[in-house]
């Protein structure tokens, strides 16, 4: 909310800097977000009234103006704007004034016709941003009177006022805040009632919603005309946000920014018989102030007459019955009305408003009959107008807020320094709350006043206390204790170590939103939002299948020559949304990063994706399957479980990524993992040498390494240590052993852990394992 | 006669000095030091010599024979080296390293690395909760009821069950609550969400690191001690820290934390870091409610809570300008942050 410092001033001396004053404020826990400058103060410009105005001879769009300054000879003043009548006053910058912008005014000659100075639009006097045509002043404006003094200089401050306090959401309210903080005494805001305040009485108003309504007040008042408000009225309005309507309207909305107190007033004349005050029945229409049509619910609160609707209760008043230039006689409301009723009403319609904004967040009881009367006074004084002699009501007012007790030692101890109850009690008085009785000298009951409905318990209490105490003078102290292990340390630790070993292998770790587009849940059944707010966020992924190719695609697009990637993260498993702890990998290009001088360059392939996986589930073996989407695809399975899956997408899913290599995708569930546990043990080095046989020889194409190697370790050597695959190459129709066959190679390593082997028992046992691979395989062997 | 073996070894070394290969080298081991060489050729002679010669004598040709072999391993070792040197001398020692890719961890890991590391040093262990919640375990378990002005659910996404994403990790004060009685030390990293239109400074998901300590006769100096201490672990010691009372629901008394540093971009004006503040004792009453215990007497146990946007940090300490480019993935962007 905008606050205006020289409205603030008339209710509490300030201090003297602004940048002090906000400084106080945002540390005792108002924020100031920004200050602003407001207000004309600008020498050698002054009122004057248009006396004649006649076409420019040479330009179209302009005119010459006469003008009365005020210095008893008329001048000349070449306009270009179109919205003046003769008779206007308006701003004039004679020569020698500097407006915004560094603007200066001199005497200039405008297509041939002299200009004595300048007829001004608000924002060339930075009063708004409206420079659409001039700034035309109300007709009670002395002419030849410098505008400083019509639009004084003030200064704005952006306040954020949070939800808990609806009592500084007025300039008489954030005055008391600040008369608590620095300790200087609030003024009253004016409230000389003619005849002294008006009695209540009862009668042509009645109330059938009463939780939602629990007090309901309207004053007649009589003989009111309605016109523009005074010069500087409207200046200070707009200087805080609001925009002049009217003197009546201008009056409502002013009570409102000093007292918080939100008013209404109604055309009597159009209104047909008593109010009421009831729900709203089903799909009842109701036309509104902004010319827009609502229909409303059983839920909605709304003001009535004998008739119909004529306002949505704290929300917004009704076109046909609001003030008009015609209007003669009003009713001004004044109402406490159930701040979850009225927040409900106005999230639904969507219709957030100057006064729903308060009532959401309460006004105080004790000032809803004295706004009422403040805006029948003002109206007196501005409009004229004949206030009624009674206000007419019906309801209770709510009560006063419960009283709270404080123990003065807790709260030294929830501060952590000793505060002490002199200092405690000093501050609870400043916010005007009233100590109950002597106490027994350790905890007292406070009364606590009506705008402070948020202290409802000790620990608000002791918030005011640390506010106007400055946990700047709390000193910080350090409680460390010793903190076991939990299950979300090692699932950390776990993913902390598998995204240093991807990325030691040279992937980059991305993050992709859970929340995915509704194109990416094309791929899979993803649980969608009940209200998304785009198309690019609309469900929860279950797979990085979709982001991960939206990443490649962008970065493809980017130029990007190899794209290793993976995330580590939650996916939501459908139906229920269960929540699993993925890996995901995607690799795409060159094996090496750019071209360099001696890489042997390559397309990374599925050997490179499942070494990828080796190297963080080395346990993992995989199984071929057939799956949608995947032109190769085989499951990853550990101990009996299948953890994840892996493959070569169908290029058909990547043509819109120009993407001429392999796209390679695997996905983990990684909770397995997690178990994983330490497959760490102490194995004794080998002491005596080992000696490595080869074997090559020529298979046909379809016998697979698996089979081979388990042929090999399935001779049950004891020498044997391993067997390594060195070399594939399938044949061609050149050569020698032709196309259908390929040539493998194994090196095999015999060791004994308790001797030196000879030549000839290698030989020996090499020999058998060449044999049972004939044997087994008809394989040839080569030499 | 030791003379004349002086003679023949000071030959030698010259024969060796001199060899131009190692064809040379071995021409004069052969020469001197072979079985018929001239020095092994004393060994013979030296039978002959007078027992008061012999030991002089074997003397020198030990020496000589020492010297001759060491000067020959020199050579040859040097010839060895200097054929090497030849064979690299044109080597260009600017082309570029042997390639081999470097990966990286996302800024956004690597800030909440840094975060988690700090606290653990301080005694945190870790706690987690689901993404997806219940509207109780977002707002009402933490003060925030129906009517709540704070309860936003227009900035809330749900799901067709009625269950949301959770609008802050806080939700994680109550999942841990509600699991184990007091003390509690945890912090817990993790997404929150919140349906807001996508710019430079707002996102659908973002990261929070959640904190909670309860124990008995926690105070505002406690929290005040422990979060001043992260922010100048990370941010540098010099770091101004400063306490700005505000508004939560499900904290009371309820601060903002900013930041002033030397170090950051925008050194010269406080930068909004955390929201903390002392555990209301609603929150404990109703997770005291949801237990069917008083293991949280909010009599006996107080604690505080904070939430530390960790987008934003990330953002401040990198110089990132626009939030988008976490979620983007840029591989340009993404190997900026390789350490």
């Amino acid at each position: 909310m905008k606050f205006s410092v020289n409205w603030l001033r008339e209710f509490v001396e300030l201090p003297k800097s602004v940048d002090d004053l906000a400084e106080l404020l945002t540390l005792a826990g108002t924020e100031i977000e920004s200050i602003g400058k407001r207000g004309a103060n600008f020498d050698n410009v002054v009122v004057a009234q248009i006396k004649a105005s006649a076409q420019h001879p040479n330009a179209d769009r302009l005119s010459v103006c006469q003008v009365d300054d005020g210095s008893g000879q008329e001048r000349q003043i070449v306009c270009g704007a179109k919205n003046y009548k003769i008779g206007d006053k308006v701003p004039l910058a004679l020569p020698g004034a500097v407006l915004v912008g560094d603007l200066r005014i001199k005497p200039s000659k405008l297509r041939g016709v002299e200009s004595q100075g300048m007829l001004c639009s608000p924002s060339e006097l930075g009063l708004s941003e409206d420079s659409d045509g001039l700034l035309i002043l109300s007709p009670e404006a002395k002419i030849g009177e410098p505008i400083a003094s019509l639009f004084p200089e003030d200064t704005i401050l952006d306040v954020e006022i949070t939800p808990n306090r609806g009592d500084l959401l007025s300039h008489f309210g954030l005055a008391r805040e600040i008369s608590a903080i620095v300790g200087q005494p609030l003024r009253l805001p004016n409230r000389t009632t003619a005849g002294g305040a008006p009695a209540l009485q009862e009668k042509g108003i009645s109330i059938s919603a009463p939780n939602a309504c629990p007090f309901y007040s309207a004053r007649r008042i009589e003989n009111i005309k309605v016109g523009p408000s005074p010069d500087w009225w409207r200046a200070r309005l707009e200087s805080v946000g609001l925009r002049s309507i009217n003197n009546i309207v201008d009056i409502t909305n002013f009570v409102m920014l000093e007292l918080g107190q939100p008013l209404h007033a109604f055309d009597a004349d159009k209104l047909t018989g008593g109010i009421n005050v009831r729900l709203a029945s089903a799909s009842e229409k109701f036309l509104a102030l902004d010319g827009k049509t609502y229909s409303l619910g059983e839920q909605d609160l709304v003001i009535a007459d004998a008739a119909r609707a004529v306002g949505i209760a704290g929300v917004m008043g009704g076109e046909d019955t609001g003030v008009t230039e015609s209007t003669k006689t009003l009713l001004l409301e004044s109402a406490f009305f159930d701040p979850a009723s009225i927040r409900r009403t106005a999230r639904r319609l969507n219709l957030p408003s100057d006064a729903s904004y308060r009532f959401e967040r309460r006004v105080d009881p004790g000032t809803v009959l004295a706004a009422s009367n403040r805006a029948a006074e003002l109206m007196r004084e501005i409009a004229g107008a004949n206030p009624a002699a009674e206000i007419t009501a019906a309801g209770t007012l709510p009560a006063a807020p419960p009283d709270v007790s404080l123990r003065y030692e807790h709260c030294d101890a929830v501060i952590g320094v000793p505060v002490g109850k002199e200092r405690i009690e000093k501050i609870l008085r400043g916010f005007g709350l009233e100590k109950k009785g002597q106490g027994n000298g350790a905890e007292n009951s406070w009364r606590i006043p009506s705008h402070r409905f948020d202290l409802q318990r000790d620990v608000d209490l002791i918030e005011e206390v640390v506010r106007v105490f400055g946990i700047a003078n709390v000193p910080g102290r350090d409680r460390s204790r010793f903190t076991p292990e939990s299950d979300a340390d090692r699932g950390h630790d776990l993913e902390s170590s598998l995204r240093a070993r991807l990325a030691g292998r040279g992937l980059a770790e991305v993050r992709t939103s859970k929340l995915i587009s509704r194109k990416a849940t094309e791929f899979e059944g993803a649980i969608e939002l009940r209200n998304p707010l785009n198309e690019d966020h609309v469900a929860l992924r279950r797979s990085f299948y979709p982001s991960f190719l939206d990443v490649l695609a962008r970065n493809v697009l980017g130029g990007a020559r190899r794209v290793a990637i993976f995330e580590v993260g939650r996916v939501f498993i459908p139906p229920d949304g269960r929540e699993e702890r993925h890996l995901g990998i995607l690799l795409w290009g060159n094996s090496a990063p750019s071209a360099h001088w001696r890489s042997d360059n390559r397309t990374l392939d599925y050997f490179d994706l499942k070494g990828v996986i080796e190297s963080i589930i080395p346990s993992a073996s995989l199984k071929r399957v057939e799956r949608p989407g995947l032109t190769l695809a085989v499951e990853i399975w550990r101990n009996d479980q299948r953890i994840g899956f892996a493959g070569q997408v169908v290029s058909e899913r990547t043509r819109m990524i120009d993407a001429n290599y392999p796209v390679l995708f695997a996905e983990v569930n990684i909770e397995s993992v997690a178990q994983l546990g330490s497959e760490q043990n102490f194995r004794e080095i080998e002491k005596f040498p080992a000696v490595t046989r080869d074997i090559a020889m020529i298979v046909p194409e379809d016998l697979s390494h698996g089979k081979i190697l388990a042929t090999i370790v399935g001779a049950n050597e004891p020498l044997l240590a391993s067997a390594e695959l060195f070399d594939v190459f399938s044949g061609k129709q050149e050569q020698n052993f032709g196309a259908g066959k390929k040539s493998m190679a194994y090196a095999l390593t015999y060791r004994d852990k308790t001797r030196t082997l000879t030549n000839e028992e290698i030989t020996v046992v090499h020999a058998k394992i060449r044999e049972r691979l004939q044997r087994e395989l008809g394989v040839e062997l080569r030499e | 006669m030791s003379h004349e073996l002086e003679r023949l070894r000071d030959a030698a070394l010259t024969e060796v000095a001199a060899a131009a290969d190692e064809q040379a080298l071995e021409a004069a081991r052969v020469r001197y030091l072979g079985r018929a060489g001239s020095i092994s050729a004393w060994a013979e002679r030296m039978k002959s010599l007078s027992k008061d010669e012999k030991p002089v004598v074997g003397k020198l040709l030990n020496e000589a024979r020492t010297a001759v072999t060491a000067a020959i391993t020199t050579a040859v070792e040097d010839l060895r080296a200097a054929k090497e040197a030849r064979e690299l001398v044109n080597i260009d020692i600017s082309l570029p390293g042997t390639a081999g890719e470097i990966g990286t961890l996302h800024p956004l890991t690597q800030m909440l690395d840094r975060g988690i590391s700090i606290f653990r040093r301080m005694g945190f262990a870790l706690a987690e909760g689901p993404d997806v919640e219940t509207e109780w375990h977002c707002f009402d378990a933490l003060n925030t009821a129906p009517d709540h002005p704070a309860r936003n659910e227009q900035d809330t996404f749900y799901l067709p069950d009625g269950r949301l994403l959770r609008t802050h990790t806080s939700t994680v004060q109550i999942r841990t609550m509600e699991k184990a009685p007091p003390p509690i030390r945890v912090i817990a990293p993790g997404a929150a969400y919140r349906r807001d239109e996508v710019d430079a400074t707002h996102s659908a998901q973002f990261h929070q690191i959640e904190g909670l300590y309860v124990d008995e006769k926690v105070s505002i100096g406690d929290l005040k001690g422990t979060l001043e201490f992260f922010l100048h672990e990370l941010f540098g010691a010099d770091t101004q820290v400063r306490f700005r009372p505000h508004y939560f629901p499900f904290t009371e008394p309820s601060f903002e934390i900013d930041v002033k540093s030397k170090a950051l971009k925008g050194g010269e004006k406080w930068l909004e870091m955390c929201g903390c503040g002392m555990v209301h004792p609603a929150v404990f009453e109703q997770v005291n409610s949801a237990r069917g215990d008083d293991a949280y007497d909010p009599k006996k146990w107080s604690g505080f809570a904070f939430g530390l946007g960790m987008d934003r940090l990330a953002m401040i300490l990198f110089g990132i300008p626009d939030l988008r480019y976490f979620a983007a993935n840029d591989l340009r962007f993404l190997k900026q942050f390789a350490s």
